[in-house]
């Protein structure tokens, strides 16, 4: 194996290993729980691949020396190779001499003033060495021949790290290396309030309703298991959501089951999402209780997600208005229908697959007087009164605030 | 457990390092598997195989290329070091842009999440498709247009259309006919040319992925999203706004559904359009594919997938709502 391989493989054996370092890290220091959601198998994921990439670079690192067997017994046939120089259309008159050693390291005997850049497509360990000579050529090509030498072993793997020259090199190792090691170094494991802007804190849809299932309040279906004898399966993944092909959220098992066939025709009939709010069945106090905590002094424990949808829905926020609610999230300056400073907004972030499509879900909180100062991202505890007005072509779910308090992060600053 | 206090505090630059991350980890793992699959394909399948196993006709053989997803389910990040190495095992061009395009798309994983994110689980069954209408409108179209695009690449030559290295590699091949040469010698031997080829396809594959994430981190924390939400109500610029969205956004084909589905501001057609056209384009495959392909080759394919799913999607998604509401 010539210098230049040996070096290239090496480097190649360090990328790994800072990838798959970079990986485990997180997943060890457990900096991933920002980054990926805890469900499916997003976070398993990079612990697997981690692992792998380790044992990858470590495996042709140990098996560097060994022979790539494309390698052995056959007769490389330079001479048949014919150079096909698009750039220039002359003979070059190359003289290969080529030495087969039994690793197969030949000395290719070059012209000086070819400026070739031969990227042999040949097996690692089969390095040459291009040795040039002055002289013979008498042009001056002044371009570099960024050609595969196509040898005889068909699809022996060649990557850009192989095919390109030192300067090409230094790129790729940069793109490799540099970003990574740089966000793995600098990432400050959660966004600033520009982003969480432009990800959507101002632009709320309280009719969303994308994933109400995991947030609405709604008439749950465990009275309904005894009411019809549909297997819980059925039940349990039965959609509360997508407003244009589905029935909305809160129709119980029961209704949904027996206006099913109904339903399927009006649903196509349906105009588009309108923004206002919509009855999804019924819903009393007694539910709330049933399905929300309550602290000490009998506030509605809630996230904020839950407090969005309920935006959308008229029944729950019938039961909802006035009740007092607790729920700990992180606080923006209000900007929208703030004219007289009495709002701030809360929000927490919601995860889909991975951080890069969080998305805020957020609610005014209306002190009714000028609002308190907070540092921007500030975790508090907000305690008050729950009202909703209609603003614009929404209705807004407001916290009437009694009491706002700086608190500690949550264990997930993300919901997922 | 690393305390916050440890951390940079939050920047604009620090968005986007997170953003970056947090791709990296979704989408690394994938690339890893698809790159050690290439690896054992190139050391362990038969160069000769894929002919055999394949239709004579070309044609025939492409349609079948738009299933294969389904044998072999990928994302559309692993999917790239797996065609590369594939074209150069003999695969041919058509099947394999086919078997591309379709796969991240027309692939089980897949199904299970659009049905998931949609909510088309109820009344599925294996006498009726419930109201599966998104999920089958998207591998529908998903597997249409791979085909398409792969009948028209058939009217190429692979020198035309690969890069010049990987394109000397199968006229190698080509011309290597009938000389037979022990590639490997017994399993361990193959063992190292397999793990070489597959840390030289990681890096390659890497390379584009890590320029392509950067990209779509910066826009994806920099941009106000909502800008689109203005243009979501216009039948003309819905389409073409969520495929721009798409481009931007980079998603998984595994995960974008989750990411489409909320966005009820869009008709069903703007969706599908978005779900069908991301898993082929976005910035992270641009630069991914340009390993494999010329650059006017991969800038074709950007306009061209853009003009014919933007056309098709809207009609398509009418024609899959019609079947489902006959009376």
């Amino acid at each position: 194996m010539s210098g230049t391989r040996t070096l290239v493989h090496l480097l190649s054996v360090a990328m790994l290993l800072l990838w798959g370092g970079v990986l485990l890290y997180f997943y060890i220091s457990g900096r991933l729980v920002n980054y990926l959601p805890p469900d499916g198998i997003f976070r398993p994921m990079v612990l697997i691949s981690g692992i792998g990439l380790a044992v990858l670079g470590l495996f042709n690192l140990l098996t560097m020396g060994a022979e790539d067997p494309g390698c052995e017994g056959h007769d490389h046939g330079h001479d048949d190779h014919d150079h096909d120089h698009k750039d220039c259309d002359h003979d070059h008159g190359h003289e290969h001499k080529h030495e087969h050693g039994a690793a197969c390291d030949h000395d290719h005997v070059h012209h000086e003033g070819c400026g070739h850049d031969h990227s042999h497509d040949e097996p690692k360990d089969c390095g040459h060495d291009h040795a040039k000579k002055a002289g013979g050529c008498g042009h001056d090509h002044g371009h570099t021949h960024d050609h595969a030498h196509a040898h005889s072993h068909e699809g022996h793997a060649h990557g850009i790290l192989d095919e390109s020259s030192w300067p090409g090199r230094i790129a790729v190792l940069l793109i490799l290396a540099a970003p990574l090691s740089w966000a793995a170094l600098s990432s400050p494991d959660r966004y600033s309030p520009n982003a969480i802007v432009n990800k959507g804190l101002y632009d709320p849809n309280y009719t969303d309703t994308s994933r109400a299932e995991q947030f609405s309040l709604q008439n749950k279906p465990k009275t309904v298991a005894k009411v019809v004898d549909t297997p819980p399966a059925v039940s349990a993944s039965l959609p509360p959501a997508n407003v244009t092909t589905t029935p909305p959220p809160g129709v119980n098992a029961a209704s949904a089951a027996m206006a099913d066939g109904a339903k399927k025709v009006n649903e196509k009939d349906l105009p588009k999402p309108a923004q206002a709010s919509k009855s999804y069945g019924s819903f009393s106090l007694e539910d709330l209780k049933a399905q929300v905590p309550q602290s000490k002094d009998g506030n509605f424990i809630l996230e904020v997600p839950e407090l969005y949808y309920t935006g959308g829905d008229v029944e729950v926020q019938r039961v909802l208005t006035g009740q007092l609610v607790e729920t700990v999230a992180q606080i923006l300056p209000e900007k929208v229908n703030n004219a007289d400073g009495h709002r701030l907004r809360i929000f927490r972030m919601l995860v889909q697959c991975c951080a890069a499509d969080a998305r805020p879900y957020s609610v005014p909180v209306d002190f009714g007087k000028k609002a308190p100062e907070f540092k921007d991202m500030t975790w508090v505890k907000v305690t008050g009164k729950m009202n909703y007005k209609k603003e614009g072509d929404q209705t807004v779910p407001i916290i009437e605030a009694t009491k706002v308090e700086e608190t500690t992060a949550p264990e997930n600053a993300m919901i997922y | 457990m690393i305390f916050l206090a440890d951390l940079p505090a939050p920047t604009r630059m620090g968005d986007i390092l997170m953003a970056f991350l947090s791709i990296v980890f979704e989408g690394a793992p994938y690339i890893l598997i698809g790159t050690i699959f290439s690896g054992i394909i190139d050391a362990f399948l038969p160069a000769k195989l894929l002919d055999r196993v394949l239709p004579k006709s070309k044609v025939l053989a492409t349609l079948i290329a738009g299933f294969l997803g389904l044998v072999f389910p990928v994302c559309e990040c692993a999917v790239v070091p797996v065609i590369r190495r594939l074209v150069q095992k003999g695969l041919p061009l058509s099947c394999a842009v086919t078997y591309m395009l379709s796969a991240p798309i027309m692939n089980p994983i897949v199904a299970i999440s659009t049905l998931t994110a949609f909510k088309e689980f109820t009344g599925l069954s294996f006498a009726t498709a419930g109201n599966a209408t998104m999920t089958i409108a998207r591998l529908s179209l998903g597997y249409l247009v791979a085909v398409i695009v792969g009948l028209v690449v058939l009217r190429f030559k692979p020198g035309q259309v690969l890069r010049h290295s990987i394109a000397n590699k199968i006229a190698e091949a080509a011309a290597d006919d009938g000389h037979t040469h022990a590639p490997a010698v017994g399993f361990n031997g193959k063992l190292v040319h397999a793990m070489r080829s597959a840390m030289r396809d990681f890096l390659d594959t890497a390379m584009y992925f890590a320029i392509g994430v950067a990209i779509t981190s910066a826009f994806n924390t920099q941009i106000n999203q909502s800008l689109l939400n203005t243009v979501a109500g216009n039948d003309w610029l819905a389409i073409p706004s969520l495929m721009g969205l798409a481009i931007v956004l980079s998603l998984c084909s595994t995960s974008d559904a989750f990411i489409a589905a909320p966005m009820t501001a869009f008709s069903m057609a703007a969706k599908l359009a978005f779900l069908v056209f991301g898993p082929m384009m976005d910035i992270k495959l641009l630069f991914m594919y340009s390993s494999v392909f010329q650059r006017k080759v991969v800038v074709s394919l950007l306009i061209g997938l853009f003009i014919l799913i933007g056309l098709l999607s809207g009609p398509w998604m009418q024609l899959i709502q019609s079947l489902y509401h006959k009376p």
